[in-house]
């Protein structure tokens, strides 16, 4: 929505955004690998997950308010500010996290059972992947490297980010390129923290949204989040439009589920992470 | 199986890792959006409150000088409480306790609005 003023925002504002959108990546690719294992029966590693998974709820509601609707931005910055005890409390906890997800993730991916289950399960060729439109990790498990963070978007410019790619586009391949993805995603929070400029938390807003349109992608968890708004003058919006990554996912479980297995439906269904009630915007 | 013996040696010689709820009940955290709670001797029926919920939650009456909170349908996103010119709104940290059916707050607006110097 800033874009259509436009605003400038302050470098804290976006480092805050960062760590926001960094923590709720952590969270949702813990629930997914829970919820992978969920998928093939292996329930007491879904529990595990999703363990380590309320460490994180428990950061996100000490500093925005609320676990997963975080509802932290405004127009014109954010509402909360992250103070030094909250700093070292996230770098306490994010540490934890990591080592006991290691020990975890290590269990999942060398398991010769759950290879069994996943790996050359629900193949997407680069072609198909490409062709469908895929976004996120689906797109990145067949081997094209498409990340909208390398747009440089909120403050990504300024850490040190590559997207992950694998090339195999099996099951097996997008639950590595999410595993990897969640100990990038505390790396990219631990970096912010660190280099966490001074600064305004917001800023002052005058008027109603000019007659101008704004685009504005981000890379949500599950891919590719797309926000179209246009003003007229008044208080009211014109239009706006969202594009959420789980409705350009979706044309793709149409193409893994034909010839697979009854029992690899929900694996294959589960493998592009769907959010249905996302889809219904 | 080696590789996950550590964690399953951890899980049955550690306790449970979930809280007896309700028997043991964690404090709030400080940051957190519990519930909102009105304040009937400051609030002067402005509505801007009500102008500006996204859930319709509040409706101002200005015969019967009420306010009626419908706390089912208030999704706690504080805007009310930034919007408040007197101060009669707060947020508190704790979470609401569930109920079975949905409840309506009725409010009798006592405070006056502070008079324009003419």
């Amino acid at each position: 929505m800033e874009r259509l003023w436009p605003i400038d925002l302050t470098p804290r504002i976006n480092y805050l955004r960062t760590i926001w959108s960094e923590m709720a990546r952590t969270h949702s690719h813990l629930l997914w690998l829970g919820l992978l294992a969920d998928a093939f029966g292996f329930e007491s590693m879904f529990m595990q997950f999703w363990r380590i998974r309320e460490k994180v709820l428990d950061l996100l509601e000490h500093t925005t308010g609320h676990r997963v609707i975080q509802s932290v931005n405004i127009v014109g910055g954010v509402r909360r500010d992250i103070d030094e005890l909250q700093k070292r409390m996230i770098a306490n906890v994010l540490a934890e996290v990591r080592k006991e997800s290691q020990s975890l993730i290590k269990a999942l991916i060398q398991d010769y059972t759950v290879k069994k289950r996943t790996v050359g399960v629900g193949v997407l060729t680069k072609e198909q992947a490409v062709s469908l439109g895929c976004v996120g990790p689906t797109l990145r498990a067949s081997g094209v490297s498409e990340d909208v963070r390398l747009t440089k978007y909120h403050a990504y410019g300024e850490l040190n980010f590559e997207p992950i790619v694998e090339s195999s586009g099996d099951c097996y391949a997008r639950a590595a390129v999410r595993a990897r993805e969640l100990f990038q995603s505390i790396d990219l929070q631990l970096e912010a923290l660190s280099k966490l400029p001074e600064g305004e938390i917001a800023v002052k807003v005058k008027g109603n949204p000019p007659p101008n349109e704004a685009v504005m992608r981000t890379e949500a968890p599950r891919g590719e989040l797309f926000y179209y708004a246009k003003g007229n003058g008044t208080r009211k919006l014109e239009r706006m439009k969202i594009r959420t990554p789980t409705y350009a996912n979706l044309p793709a479980v149409l193409v893994l589920l034909p010839g697979c297995q009854l029992a690899d439906v929900p694996v294959n269904v589960l493998s592009i992470d769907p959010c249905i009630s996302c889809t219904e915007r | 199986m080696p590789v996950m013996l550590p964690t399953v040696l951890r899980n049955l010689l550690d306790g449970p890792a979930t809280r007896l709820y309700p028997m043991q009940v964690r404090e709030p955290f400080q940051n957190a959006r519990g519930h909102v709670v009105f304040n009937d001797e400051k609030c002067t029926l402005c509505s801007v409150c009500a102008l500006r919920c996204p859930a319709d939650a509040i409706d101002i009456d200005k015969e019967s000088r009420t306010l009626s909170f419908h706390p089912a349908r208030c999704i706690v996103c504080e805007v009310c409480v930034l919007g408040c010119p007197s101060d009669a709104i707060t947020l508190i940290s704790k979470w609401r306790t569930p109920f079975s059916r949905k409840p309506v707050e009725v409010h009798e607006a006592r405070g006056k609005k502070p008079r324009t110097p003419m």
